[in-house]
């Protein structure tokens, strides 16, 4: 398998999210593959084992990024890529998706909320891409 | 004066004083009979519950209740408090506190516990409907956070193409700005027109104008997102007195969920949205805004006039329908939905010719005989529509 630790998955079901975020990130060197919803990433994320995945957590689709989460998590060959959640709830519902407190069930390395603030979010990718 | 009302205290009963309270109070034994009840509780119950158990007046169930606050107080001399459902003589059904205290014989035994029940449903109501207020601002700062990051990220796209003087990424940008400038816009209409039930600002209009302008505002729109769509407007329907802001609210919130149900379904090649206006029978006329999506499924059906449900993901507050239901309520009109999963949905507006506010659309046979409610029907309907007939 080609090294892909530069390559960046984004799962969101939002085709204007999809068609920006992946704008910005090859902008900043990535190469960038995307899924408009939970199935279709989960399937790539094992195809191509992505340096890291940008996994909408809120998706319309039959795998919310929770699942596609705990899937990854809990397979010994794809656990290790690292997982940035991205909602837009996350302040409203009061909702603490911190590692530690639901290792079970969703556990990403980092959490973003909408609006995502880049650069804080391209120092955590590089941070984790170096780190994975 | 207040030596009247002295004497009048004197002259009360502890019974009279009982039955004046205005909850349910109650005198139970130990095997939770009734021994007594005031007036309140005969009142609702009826008046031969001495000698009945609790929960076969208040539950109509022949078994005690899991969670009993007298029996709490029998076994611990305590006030214990619960809340109950209650079930009323009338089929009425009430959601009431429940406090329970012991009555002490001279010994200190317990021989009985005294229940007192307040009706809380009032109050849980408001609860109710605050936490769904709740929820629904955030679900709205859910939409309008999504909306901010696609601004935010299409503002960069058009940034990054002018730098690189890449014109057709400029316009995918540009495209992005404009689409979320849109939702946003109409959120915020939907909103402000939501905030307050406002009464329709009748004129006198053309219904088919009404039509053409909020199908024409949409266009654009439908050809980006690669729909037909298609305009079949009866002109011979005569003017009527409706409010024009409020209709072009609705019609424009149903064409775009139809657009925006035709850009998600990605299992057919072509797309098509109707927008109709034609007569329903000799005292109503109908707009109909049809596509051939995805239609809905049972759940969905049920709640999409509910406001803040959406099936639009990123895409919708669910705000539009609740808005649609409004209006079309306002001008004692009905809508109509069939659909079918995987065929498409067709709404149907239905108006009474002339329209008089306080008049009874509903008593229009053609209404009430519940045919359009069917899903067979309405499943005909879509069969039909798409196979061309």
């Amino acid at each position: 398998m080609a090294d892909n630790k530069k390559t960046i998955l984004i799962i969101d079901d939002d085709a204007d999210y999809l068609f920006t975020m992946e704008t910005f990130l090859t902008r900043n060197g990535f190469a960038v593959e995307t899924a408009d919803d939970g199935e279709k990433g989960l399937a790539l994320a094992k195809e191509i084992q992505p340096g890291l995945i940008l996994l909408d957590v809120m998706m319309k689709s039959l795998y919310s990024g929770f699942e596609v989460c705990r899937q990854l998590r809990s397979d010994p060959l794809y656990k290790g890529i690292p997982i940035i959640g991205i909602s837009a709830m996350k302040d409203e519902l009061g909702v603490q998706f911190e590692p530690a407190s639901d290792a079970e069930y969703f556990n990403p390395d980092a959490f973003f909320d909408k609006p995502i603030d880049k650069d804080a979010l391209l120092v955590k990718i590089n941070d984790l891409i170096q780190a994975g | 004066m207040n030596q009247t009302i002295q004497n009048s205290l004197q002259d009360l009963t502890f019974k009279s004083i009982l039955d004046a309270l205005p909850c349910y109070l109650m005198i139970q034994d130990r095997q939770f009979n009734i021994l007594f009840a005031n007036h309140s509780f005969l009142k609702d119950f009826g008046a031969q519950v001495s000698g009945k158990t609790c929960y076969a007046v208040l539950k109509g169930v022949q078994h005690q209740c899991q969670e009993c606050p007298v029996k709490e107080t029998f076994k611990d001399k305590g006030l214990h408090v619960s809340e109950e459902t209650i079930y009323l003589a009338d089929g009425g059904i009430v959601e009431m506190l429940a406090f329970s205290a012991p009555l002490f014989d001279v010994v200190g035994n317990v021989i009985a516990s005294i229940k007192l029940l307040a009706n809380v449903g009032s109050i849980k109501r408001i609860h109710r409907e605050l936490v769904t207020l709740g929820q629904s601002i955030a679900f709205l700062s859910h939409d309008i956070k999504n909306i901010l990051e696609n601004l935010q990220g299409g503002v960069y796209v058009v940034d990054e193409a002018i730098s690189e003087q890449d014109h057709n990424l400029t316009l995918k940008g540009w495209d992005v700005v404009k689409r979320n400038i849109t939702e946003i816009t109409r959120i915020t209409q939907n909103i402000l027109y939501s905030a307050k039930d406002r009464k329709p600002a009748l004129q006198d209009v053309s219904p088919e104008d009404l039509a053409r302008q909020a199908g024409q505002l949409f266009f654009d729109k439908a050809q980006n997102l690669g729909v037909q769509l298609l305009l079949q407007l009866n002109p011979e329907v005569p003017n009527v007195k409706m409010d024009p802001a409020g209709i072009s609210r609705m019609l424009g919130n149903l064409i775009w969920n139809a657009l925006q149900a035709c850009q998600k379904d990605t299992q057919k090649k072509i797309h098509q949205v109707f927008v109709r206006l034609d007569y329903y029978d000799s005292h109503h006329f109908m707009y109909e805004i049809e596509d051939n999506a995805n239609g809905m499924d049972k759940e969905t059906y049920e709640n999409i006039f509910k406001g803040f449900f959406s099936t639009k993901g990123h895409a919708g507050t669910g705000l539009g329908l609740m808005l649609v239901k409004r209006i079309v309520t306002n001008h004692n009109g009905k809508v109509e939905v069939l659909t079918k999963p995987g065929r498409g949905t067709l709404y149907r507006i239905i108006f009474r010719l002339g329209y008089v506010a306080e008049d009874a659309l509903m008593s229009s046979p053609a209404l009430a005989d519940g045919r359009m409610d069917d899903p067979c029907y309405a499943n005909h309907y879509l069969r039909e529509a798409q196979d061309g007939g």
